[in-house]
C-alpha cells in the first residue's frame, strides 16, 4: 500500500509539472499574432468586395463600395477585438 | 530561370494530359505531393500503430503525441461535444502539417503555398460548420449575427457588420496560410540566390541567412497547421455552443 501512496503522490507532481509546461510558450504567442493580423485584413477584403459586386448588381458604382470598405473596417476591427478578448479570458 | 524565386511555385502536369468534359483533370505535381503527404500520413499512422508496445517505440510514441496533442486541442477549445469531430480536425491537422513538412525539402513543392488548396481546406470547413450550425440550432443559428444589448438604431448596421466578420472567416483562415508558406518559402529561395549570385567570397552570409531561415519555416510549418486546426476548432464550438 505504501508503494500505491508514493506512486500516487509521484503522479500529482508530474501532472502539476505538465500543467505549468502548458502555459502558453512563446510559439503560442506568434501564433496568435499571426491569427490576428491576418483576421483584419481578411475583413477589410471581404467588406470591399461585398461593395463591389453589390455595386456591379444595382449599378450604383463608387457609392456601395466605399461604404462597405468602411463597414469591412469597422468588422475588421471587431474580429480583432473579440479575438483578443478570448485570449485575454484564457 | 532557376534563379526566379517565384519559379518553385509553377504547377505542370505529370504524364498525359487528362481532360474530362471541359475539366482539365491532369496528374500535376501539385497532387502528386499531396498524394506524397498523405501517404507519408498513412504510413506514419500505419506503422505507429502496428505493435502496441506498453513502452512505445520511437514512431508509436509520435503517433501518440500527435493523437493525445489533437485531442487535446479539441477538449481545451472546443469542450468534450466536439470530441465527434476528432476524425476531422485530426485529418485536417495532420494534411496541413505534412504538406507544410514535405514542402521544407529541397526539391520539393509546397502544396499549401496555392491559395486555392487552402481555399478548398478553408471553404469545408465553413460550409461544413455553417451546416452544423442550421442542423444543431435551426434558424435559432441567426443569432450569431445579432448581438445582445444593441439598441434599435444600431442593429441593421451591426448585423451587416456582424456578417462581414462571419463571411472573412475562410478568407483569413486560408489566406494566413498560404501567404505565410508563399513568404517563407519566397524568402528561401531569395537568400538562396544571393548566395549563388555572392559566390565564394560574399556568399556565407546569405547562406547563414538561409540556415536561420530554414529553422524559422519548419517552426512556421508546424505553427500554421496548429492554428488551422484551433480555429476550425473555434468555429466548431461557436456553431455548437451558440452562446459566446
Amino acid at each position: 500500500m505504501k508503494n500505491l501512496k508514493e506512486i500516487s503522490t509521484r503522479l500529482e507532481i508530474a501532472k502539476k509539472k505538465i500543467h505549468k509546461n502548458n502555459e502558453s510558450t512563446n510559439d503560442a504567442y506568434l501564433g496568435k499574432a499571426l491569427k490576428i493580423s491576418t483576421e483584419f485584413v481578411a475583413a477589410v477584403v471581404v467588406g470591399t468586395t461585398i461593395g463591389f459586386l453589390l455595386d456591379n448588381w444595382f449599378d450604383t458604382k463608387p457609392l456601395l463600395i466605399i461604404c462597405f470598405f468602411f463597414m469591412g473596417v469597422a468588422s475588421g476591427i471587431l474580429t480583432v477585438f473579440k479575438s483578443a478578448k478570448k485570449m485575454q479570458t484564457k | 530561370m532557376s534563379l526566379n524565386p517565384m519559379h518553385q511555385f509553377q504547377v505542370y502536369k505529370i504524364g498525359p494530359e487528362i481532360n474530362l468534359g471541359g475539366l482539365n483533370l491532369s496528374f500535376t505535381n501539385a497532387s502528386l505531393f499531396m498524394t506524397v503527404s498523405s501517404v507519408l500520413i498513412l504510413a506514419l499512422l500505419f506503422f505507429g500503430t502496428k505493435k502496441k508496445l506498453l513502452i512505445p517505440s520511437k514512431i508509436q510514441l509520435i503517433t501518440e503525441m500527435s493523437y493525445t496533442f489533437v485531442a487535446k486541442m479539441i477538449n481545451d477549445t472546443a469542450g468534450s461535444a466536439a470530441k465527434s469531430f476528432f476524425p476531422f480536425i485530426f485529418t485536417l491537422f495532420m494534411f496541413v502539417l505534412f504538406s507544410n513538412m514535405v514542402g521544407m525539402l529541397p526539391y520539393s513543392f509546397t502544396t499549401t503555398s496555392h491559395i486555392i488548396v487552402t481555399f478548398v481546406l478553408a471553404a469545408i470547413v465553413f460550409v461544413g460548420v455553417t451546416i452544423l450550425g442550421f442542423v444543431k440550432h435551426g434558424f435559432k443559428y441567426l443569432e450569431l449575427f445579432v448581438p445582445k444589448g444593441v439598441p434599435m438604431v444600431l442593429l441593421p448596421l451591426i448585423v451587416i457588420i456582424e456578417i462581414i466578420s462571419y463571411l472573412s472567416r475562410p478568407v483569413s483562415l486560408s489566406v494566413r496560410l498560404f501567404a505565410n508558406m508563399m513568404a517563407g518559402h519566397t524568402m528561401l529561395k531569395v537568400f538562396g540566390g544571393f548566395v549563388i549570385s555572392l559566390g565564394l567570397l560574399g556568399g556565407w552570409l546569405p547562406l547563414g541567412f538561409s540556415i536561420a531561415l530554414t529553422g524559422l519555416e519548419i517552426l512556421v510549418a508546424f505553427l500554421q497547421a496548429y492554428v488551422f486546426a484551433i480555429l476550425t476548432c473555434i468555429y466548431l464550438n461557436d456553431a455548437l455552443n451558440l452562446h459566446h
